[in-house]
């Protein structure tokens, strides 16, 4: 005991604030340059998706057929396109649509993935069954013929009609719900397989011990553990959506024709490429290669940096 | 806290808790119906209790079930059978309200100083949780508080926003042990607590569960695989093999006159110091049988060399035997015939 209280003597009585480890992930991101110029990326086709709007809001009238199909130039960094407008402002304006699409159909499946996987691994039994029986049905249907179907059936259909917050989801908007309900599976497999480790370790096991409830369990014990999860899901998710996007709008099922994006912009050059007119296409897959390179990157640090596996 | 005075079975009150027969089993689900095809008898029928302010000490080696029987008489696992007598109180019969009640009375420290952390949560929602979970204490009076736990615990109280991973692992066990303080609880189950801990950590680790133990009169179940450990600590001492008591006895008792054959050979395997006290160890021969499966008869007679017929059939009860002092009861069908060096003789002739 003697031992002890010296020790116990030496130590100064000041609170110091601890680092949490997603303090510590975030510090050891900011240490790594790839990580770091990776989400700069990110961050600026994040700028131009909100300001593409105010900067070019007339672009789809801004017809000139005196200019159409020309190649680069100081004054058209990227040509023009067939209706003689700036390809450079339909590439950002396609941003938007792509980071756009990307959030949202995040936004809807991780928080849904997280939910349903927590309550089918902490709870078990019916609802486990449940759970998984509905998204092993829905990932044995193949995807992009299902993300077809679904977008077929949203025809002609507005969520909250006649009220104020009237969704409709034949367009854009339907694109991101359909996204959302097709892709949370990935998130609920990985979340509940953790959960289910989760809820049997001793932290969890002494919570119980000292008479936390279910509820209490779930949100300080176990979600707080697999954040990482649903982070790292979110960024790989968003390169899943935006090459979603591109494909369905390139099969003309994505966005309205007439919205300058990544896809529509794939499908109208389609033609072009065998008259020699390159940029339009170079433009728009440039564009989704930079951003899909750098979320797949930023997702891997980001995977290194958050799991607690390797550093506990 | 009301006794249950139409208790049939009375505990006395120098027994915090008693446990009598209490059985644990775990189903083994076997294909595609997920069809319950047999019982993992992890705990089949142990009966013991800890007197107030003593210490029980469980010893047996890893998967005989000495974990489970201090979960299952938490209510951590459900029990199978059995009853569990915690001051009058009957464990198993309690409903979510009681339980609470409970909870803040009897308390576990774990194994693993890594594991039983939270790593989002800091140190003082970790200690302080229960406090919160029960009304007990928020805000300023919960930080207080804490701060006290942690400096009764050895360690600083301005460590209050640190995260488990800023600790090393004798201080991690300091914040568990912390932690299970909080509700001031009467009985501890301590889960092995220093196994994981290297060995000039453990004795501190021990030293304070000592202190602790004197100064709030706490009551301890301190389950452990290492005799050595034990023998300092426990004031009384219960042997387990394949999920049931095979000797139990004041802890002094069983050092000095070990009847089992069992404890003989886990008593060998203890260290000695003195050259002069050395004697040939006890090599058990052959694995820790299956609990699914376990042996008919004795559990332990396929590894024990005093094996007759009787113990291939018969299982023998947890019983007083000829030379034993009060107290003292071994489930051995020839514990009549065996002295405290029987085991190291029959060594020593096979040797020859």
């Amino acid at each position: 005991m003697s031992v002890l209280e010296a020790t116990h003597q030496i130590e100064e009585t000041t609170i110091r604030p601890g680092r949490s480890l997603g303090q510590d992930a975030v510090r050891r991101l900011a240490r790594d340059p790839m990580a770091v110029g990776c989400f700069a990326i990110i961050v600026l086709y994040a700028v131009i998706a909100v300001l593409a709007g105010f900067w070019w809001p007339d672009f789809q009238t801004s017809i000139n057929y005196e200019l159409r199909n020309q190649p680069p130039s100081w004054a058209h960094w990227f040509g023009t396109d067939v209706f003689g407008r700036d390809v450079f402002a339909k590439t950002m304006l396609g941003a938007k649509v792509s980071m756009t699409v990307g959030f949202m159909a995040n936004a809807i499946a991780v928080p849904l993935g997280l939910m349903l996987g927590v309550l089918a691994g902490y709870y078990g039994k019916r609802i486990d069954d449940l759970v998984v029986w509905f998204y092993n049905t829905l990932a044995s249907i193949p995807g992009i013929i299902l993300l077809i179907a679904i977008k077929f059936a949203f025809q002609n259909v507005v969520l909250f009609r006649d009220t104020a917050f009237a969704i409709d989801l034949t367009g854009i908007h339907g694109l991101y719900v359909a996204l959302g309900i097709m892709s949370w599976i990935g998130t609920c497999r990985l979340v509940r397989a953790e959960t289910l480790k989760i809820k049997n370790l001793d932290y969890v096991t002494a919570a119980r011990a000292a008479g936390a409830g279910h509820l209490r369990i779930m949100f300080r014990h176990i979600v707080p553990n697999l954040m990482h999860l649903a982070i790292i899901n979110f960024t790989i998710g968003f390169v899943g959506a935006i090459s979603a996007e591109v494909i369905l709008s390139f099969l003309g099922l994505g966005v309205d024709v007439g919205t300058p994006s990544w896809g529509t912009m794939i499908n109208a050059a389609r033609m072009d490429l065998v008259v020699g007119r390159w940029w339009e296409v170079i433009a728009a897959c440039g564009a989704m290669f930079l951003i899909v390179l750098a979320l797949n990157i930023f997702g891997d640090r980001l995977r290194d940096a958050l799991d607690p596996q390797l550093r506990i | 806290m009301q006794k249950q005075e139409n208790n049939p079975v009375s505990t006395n009150g120098e027994t915090i808790l008693d446990v009598r027969d209490l059985k644990t089993y775990f189903p083994v689900r076997r294909g595609v119906m997920q069809r319950v095809t047999g019982w993992v008898k992890a705990v089949d029928g142990v009966s013991f209790g800890v007197r107030r302010g003593k210490t029980l000490g469980l010893v047996g080696e890893s998967g005989c079930g000495k974990t489970t029987v201090g979960r299952t008489l938490l209510r951590l696992i459900p029990a199978s059978g059995g009853r569990v007598l915690f001051d009058g109180l009957d464990v198993f019969e309690l409903g979510r309200r009681d339980i609470r009640i409970l909870r803040r009375r009897m308390q576990i420290i774990f194994q693993d100083p890594v594991g039983s952390l939270n790593p989002r949560m800091t140190v003082g929602n970790i200690v302080g949780e229960a406090l919160t979970v029960h009304g007990i204490a928020r805000g300023k009076e919960r930080q207080r508080r804490v701060g006290v736990l942690l400096e009764r615990c050895g360690l600083s109280p301005g460590y209050i926003n640190r995260y488990p991973h800023e600790f090393s692992g004798g201080q991690r066990q300091r914040i568990g042990i912390a932690r299970a303080l909080a509700l001031n609880p009467d009985l501890v189950v301590c889960d092995e607590p220093v196994s994981a801990l290297d060995v000039s950590i453990q004795s501190q680790i021990l030293n304070l569960l000592k202190d602790l133990q004197s100064e709030f009169g706490l009551s301890y179940l301190f389950i452990a695989h290492n005799l050595a450990v034990v023998e300092h600590f426990s004031d009384d001492l219960a042997v387990m093999y394949l999920g049931r008591i095979v000797e139990m006895a004041a802890s002094e008792v069983v050092y000095r006159n070990p009847k089992h054959p069992y404890t003989q050979a886990l008593l060998s395997a203890v260290p000695e110091t003195d050259p002069a006290k050395r004697k040939s160890r006890v090599v058990l021969s052959g694995e820790v049988p299956s609990p699914m499966d376990p042996p008919p008869g004795c559990p332990f007679h396929p590894r024990c060399p005093l094996a007759i017929d009787r113990c291939r059939v018969e299982i023998p009860a947890l019983i007083p035997h000829l030379g034993c002092e009060p107290g003292h009861r071994v489930a051995c069908h020839r514990a009549d015939e065996i002295r405290p060096s029987t085991m190291t003789e029959i060594m020593k002739n096979t040797k020859e």
